[in-house]
């Protein structure tokens, strides 16, 4: 009953009411809908930023993260297998490899590689390379001389599958290692970065190149669910010898990442603010011409007996429904268009040299994050309510004589 | 000379589903220089009426000549032309632009006519001295009384030196004595200009004033005669 | 002043409340757009000013298909013709030339692929920031010989100090092995981090000897007056080099065309702070198109009384649109003065932005940002405004058109 006379009462003026109506649902609208495109980014890059080769933690011999050289590799896998299989829950995926710095030349060209030495068939479950190959085929345990490089190399190189390619890096006792493989398969990578920088062979050739023994440089781990465990990865450091170990989150490996991450809240915030009081001078006005064009109304209600507050709370109402109102349908359009966007996705290939540079992904899709809808929706509820108290509380003063006067 | 002549004029307007026949068969003639008051009660037809003569609203059917020029063949800003020149309006209320002063007010019609500055400013003074409004030049309809607003707008209807000015009860809005002031100034205006006066009203002691007393009842002529004073 | 602009400018002002919302809303954006343009154009100029000097300068002249391949084969076999062509040129700065060749680089206990530059000393001061970016030792003298600048994070992985021996092995143009020691004289810091991790610097004459280029050189780099001026001289460049050896035909490339990527990267930019905006002021125009809404309905029995006595409706369109304009402007310059003001404060005084400085550096740009003010920044977002609002309050002005005085007069 109460609801319904604030809701006729909004309709009196219908192209007023619409024409508020539409501002504020293509505000909620571009809230969300830029909102989720923002956290699409942000989330693209960091699966792209985990997949290649980042996983959701990293195990290392101390030391590797600040110089990531051959000395400081993990002599001793048995060791980080053994605490690995108890710590970490069931599901959890891991793989151990090498990764060293290398050269990499043919007849023609020569350039700075990493060497990334994997076991193929548990590689494939950790990072992008078991489902990248294009061309050619994956590597298999026994490909002691085959090595996989990315799409954008083999251009550089101007080579193809079946030809030599000769790696030079420094081994463990400081000799300059080289190796002939030949190329057994090409690789596509999100970013052309990734095709340039990593070439792949089997650990066993990279351990018996650098003279490793049984060696690795890294262990990356997936873990099942959310990629963030803190638990998984305070329990690791205390399985493993803290003078011999690292570990690290993803969120330490990808800084940049981490850090767009950061900024990001806080640029959606403003991004909402910014939207809200644009739509707010909208809201204030129309309810103060909503206001005084009943001013005789309100006299007349106050001149029977209505309390003032009562007053306040008919405008404040009024103006509830009507950001209610804008609210629903401004977020079904919001969904819908997410919808759409995340099934055929922003294609930024125009860019793509753009978005390489921008460290994104070449097709964006928007991610929905439940805290900024909700943040979206209070942000506009609770300030819009707050600017409507104050064409209320005009409404309220109204003195009864003045405002039957007033024509 | 014949200044309106309304032949047959039919005039029917829609009201949700309803049809109201607002005039029927209305025919009427007034020479230049009447001094005419079309009397009924509210709800008769005498706004529809006026509105047709002042080429405000279109008839349906019948025909009507204002000094000579017919509106059957008149385009909306032939009409509107033929207002600007030939026809002066006051109403029962909201008669004046409220940002303007009474000078500007009065001022506005010869703008429209691109008069030079100079005559407009000659004639808005002689004219609102004549409706005895010396002095109130700059004020602002809201800084006016009722009565002086309405003197403002007979000035701004004659100023223009119209053929015929319509008044659509023009004293409603106020008292009495106040409706008498107006009425002898439009009286005056009457005589000493020699313009056609056609007002509406529904008040008897107005009716007293005017020299010829058409009836309308339910959009019907019902009475018209020529008072002998 | 007009009649009309007097009626317009009172008509505005009948109610004081709602015209200086209406204003405000106007101004808010305005100034937003002028400072957030100024900011985006402020961080471009950042990132293409360290990139160009530091890396590519604005443009260059190369070798066909250097760009792509990189190959110490493709070269620019007369330098000093090319600089002939350049020192006639008005608009050129200055420019410098580079040979470049990917070699292994080992210290006492480490090797890495680097990519090594020969610099000629003198003319590379005046074309890049390489050796304002010293942090330790100091820039190579035209008297160097066997010296080398070493960028922080290579110098970290080869576990480098200065005055150390590095060995330097490549391929040299002719095929033959590359090979000499050098020693660091200098570590620098550019704050980009690809950079930093694979350049080192030797003086050009070394490099030429050791990579058997004789005279040539890999890129003619060149920097103009201002970046508005790369235009004309790619152009007259192009012109003068077609006069030139035609059996090895050389290229010209811009800063956009080096580095495509930044290019890319800021018009994507730029694209998608366009829809920010344009959202930003639909939403904007829909909150005060009901002030330009009501400003007709509530005077409905006005415009019956003007349009009775005789005026024209194109005449009321007009006040309408002097009525709405006029606030629009005055919100607008408002909006430029503010977000002027604003924008030169944070030009001076910088915008601390340390918390995301890992992010930054990859992109040329330091912990402080400075937005910068310009007539483009300062006028375009406004005069989108401008145009929006114009078509908010068209529609309610059109509308007058179609009244006739008898409805409008019935109206209340
Ligand atoms: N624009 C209109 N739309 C619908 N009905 C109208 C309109 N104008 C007048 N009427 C109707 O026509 C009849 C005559 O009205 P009117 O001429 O205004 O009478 P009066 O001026 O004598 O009071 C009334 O019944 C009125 O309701
Ligand atoms: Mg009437």
């Amino acid at each position: 009953m109460y609801l319904q006379f604030a809701w006729r009462n909004i309709w009196r003026n219908t192209r007023r009411t619409t024409v508020i109506l539409v501002a504020v649902i293509i505000g909620i609208w571009s809230m969300i809908l830029l909102g989720a495109l923002m956290r699409g980014i942000a989330e693209g890059m960091i699966k792209n930023g985990i997949s290649t080769l980042t996983g959701h933690l990293q195990i290392h011999h101390k030391g590797y993260r600040s110089d990531p050289a051959i000395e400081h590799s993990i002599t001793d896998p048995q060791v980080v297998e053994h605490a690995l299989n108890k710590v970490l829950p069931s599901g959890a995926l891991w793989a151990s490899r090498v990764r060293v710095n290398a050269v990499a030349s043919n007849a023609r060209h020569s350039s700075g590689v990493t060497m990334v030495g994997i076991e193929p068939s548990s590689e494939a479950n950790v990072s992008f390379i078991g489902a990248a190959v294009y061309q050619g085929r994956y590597l298999t345990q026994q490909d002691q001389n085959g090595i996989l490089v990315g799409e954008a190399l083999l251009d550089k190189f101007e080579t193809k599958i079946g030809r030599k390619l000769v790696l030079m890096s420094q081994d463990t006792k400081g000799e300059i290692a080289s190796r002939a493989f030949r190329i057994l398969g090409v690789f596509r990578a999100e970013m052309e970065a990734t095709e340039k920088q990593f070439v792949f062979v089997t650990r066993k050739a990279s351990q018996i190149m650098l003279q490793l023994d049984t060696g690795i440089s890294e262990v990356s781990v997936m873990l099942p669910g959310k990629p963030d465990n803190p638990n998984a990865i305070s329990e690791l450091k205390a399985a493993l010898p803290q003078d011999q170990f690292e570990v690290h989150s993803w969120r330490e490996l990808l800084p940049f990442q981490t850090a767009y991450l950061r900024i990001l809240d806080g640029f959606i915030w403003i991004w909402y603010l910014v939207v809200f009081v644009a739509m707010g001078f909208g809201i204030v006005n129309t309810t103060l011409m909503a206001v005084f064009e009943r001013i005789r109304e309100f006299g007349l209600l106050k001149a029977l007996g209505m309390k003032p507050w009562w007053i306040l709370r008919e405008v404040l109402t009024e103006s509830f429904l009507l950001l209610v109102t804008g609210m629903i349908i401004g977020n079904i359009l919001a969904f819908l268009s997410i919808y759409i966007l995340s099934r055929i996705g922003i294609d930024l290939s125009a860019f793509a040299a753009g978005a390489e540079y921008a460290g994104m992904s070449r097709i964006i899709y928007p991610a929905i994050e439940v805290k900024d809808i909700i943040m979206a929706n209070g942000v506009v509820m609770l300030l819009g309510l707050l600017v409507s108290a104050y064409p209320a509380t005009k409404a309220a003063r109204f003195i009864p004589v003045k405002a039957l006067a007033h024509t | 000379m014949r200044m309106v002549e309304c032949i047959k004029v039919n005039k029917t307007y829609q009201q949700g589903q309803v049809n109201v026949r607002a005039l029927k068969d209305v025919s009427l003639s007034i020479v230049t220089g009447e001094f005419v008051a079309i009397a009924g009660p509210s709800g008769s037809g005498k706004t529809t009426l006026l509105n047709l003569i002042g080429g405000l609203d279109s008839v349906d059917s019948g025909t009507i000549v204002v000094d000579g020029h017919s509106f059957d063949q008149m385009s909306q800003s032939q009409l509107a032309d033929l207002r600007l020149n030939k026809v002066g309006f006051v109403f029962q209320a909201y008669n004046l632009i409220p940002v303007l002063s009474a000078a500007e007010n009065v001022e506005f019609v010869m703008l429209l006519q691109g008069l030079p500055a100079k005559e407009r400013r000659q004639r808005v003074k002689a004219i609102l001295d004549d409706v005895g409004l010396e002095g109130k030049y700059d004020r602002r309809p809201a800084e006016l009384s009722g009565g002086q607003q309405q003197r403002v707008a007979v000035a701004r209807a004659i100023v223009s030196n119209p053929s015929i000015v319509l008044a659509d009860e023009p004293t409603a809005n106020l008292d009495s004595k106040t409706g008498k002031g107006l009425l002898q100034i439009m009286k005056k205006m009457n005589e000493e200009k020699k313009i056609t006066f056609i007002f509406s009203t529904h008040d008897k002691m107005v009716m007293d004033y005017a020299r010829r007393l058409i009836l309308i009842r339910d959009g019907r002529l019902a009475d018209d005669r020529v008072k002998s004073n | 002043m007009s009649i009309d602009v007097k009626m317009a400018w009172r008509n505005i002002w009948r109610n004081p409340r709602r015209t200086i919302l209406t204003i405000c809303a106007i101004a808010f954006s305005s100034l937003l757009l002028v400072f957030m343009l100024s900011f985006q154009f402020g961080s471009y100029e950042t990132m293409i000013n360290t990139s160009v000097k530091i890396q590519s300068g604005h443009l260059q002249v190369q070798a066909e298909d250097y760009q792509d391949k990189k190959t110490i084969r493709l070269v620019v076999p007369n330098p000093a013709a090319v600089g002939k062509i350049l020192e006639k040129i008005p608009h050129v700065q200055a420019y410098t030339f580079r040979g470049q060749a990917f070699s292994l680089v080992s210290s006492k206990d480490r090797t890495y692929g680097a990519v090594v530059t020969g610099i000629d000393p003198i003319r590379e001061i005046q074309v890049s920031r390489l050796k304002k970016l010293i942090r330790q030792g100091s820039f190579l003298a035209e008297s160097d010989s066997d010296q080398a600048l070493v960028g922080k994070l290579l110098a970290r992985n080869l576990r480098l100090e200065l005055g150390d021996e590095l060995t330097l092995l490549g391929q040299g143009r002719d095929g033959s092995i590359a090979a000499t020691v050098v020693t660091v004289k200098g570590i620098y810091s550019s704050g980009i981090d690809e950079f930093d991790r694979s350049a080192i610097q030797i003086p050009l004459k070394t490099f030429q000897n050791v990579y058997t280029m004789d005279d040539a050189v890999h890129e003619v780099v060149i920097i103009g007056k201002s970046l508005s001026d790369i235009a004309e001289i790619k152009h007259s460049i192009e012109l003068n080099l077609s006069t030139l050896d035609p059996q090895k035909p050389l290229k010209t490339l811009d800063w956009e065309e080096l580095m495509p990527g930044l290019r890319q990267g800021i018009e994507m930019d730029l694209v998608s702070g366009m829809i920010f905006y344009f959202l930003l002021i639909l939403v904007v125009a829909f909150s005060i198109l009901n002030t330009f809404l009501m400003a007709i309905f509530e005077r409905t029995r006005e415009f019956g009384v003007l349009m009775a006595i005789g005026t024209a409706p194109a005449r009321l369109t007009k006040v309408l649109l002097i009525e709405s304009m006029t606030m629009t402007m005055i919100g607008i310059f408002a909006g430029i003065l503010m977000g002027s003001m604003i924008t030169l404060y944070f030009q001076t005084h910088g915008i601390d932005f340390s918390g995301a400085s890992e992010l930054l550096s990859q992109f040329g740009i330091s912990g402080r940002m400075h937005p910068k003010l310009s007539v483009l920044s300062a006028v375009s977002g406004p005069l989108a405004v401008f145009m929006i609002t114009f078509f908010a309050a068209l529609y309610p002005a059109l509308k007058v058109r179609r009244m006739r005085p008898v409805e409008a007069m019935r109206a209340v």
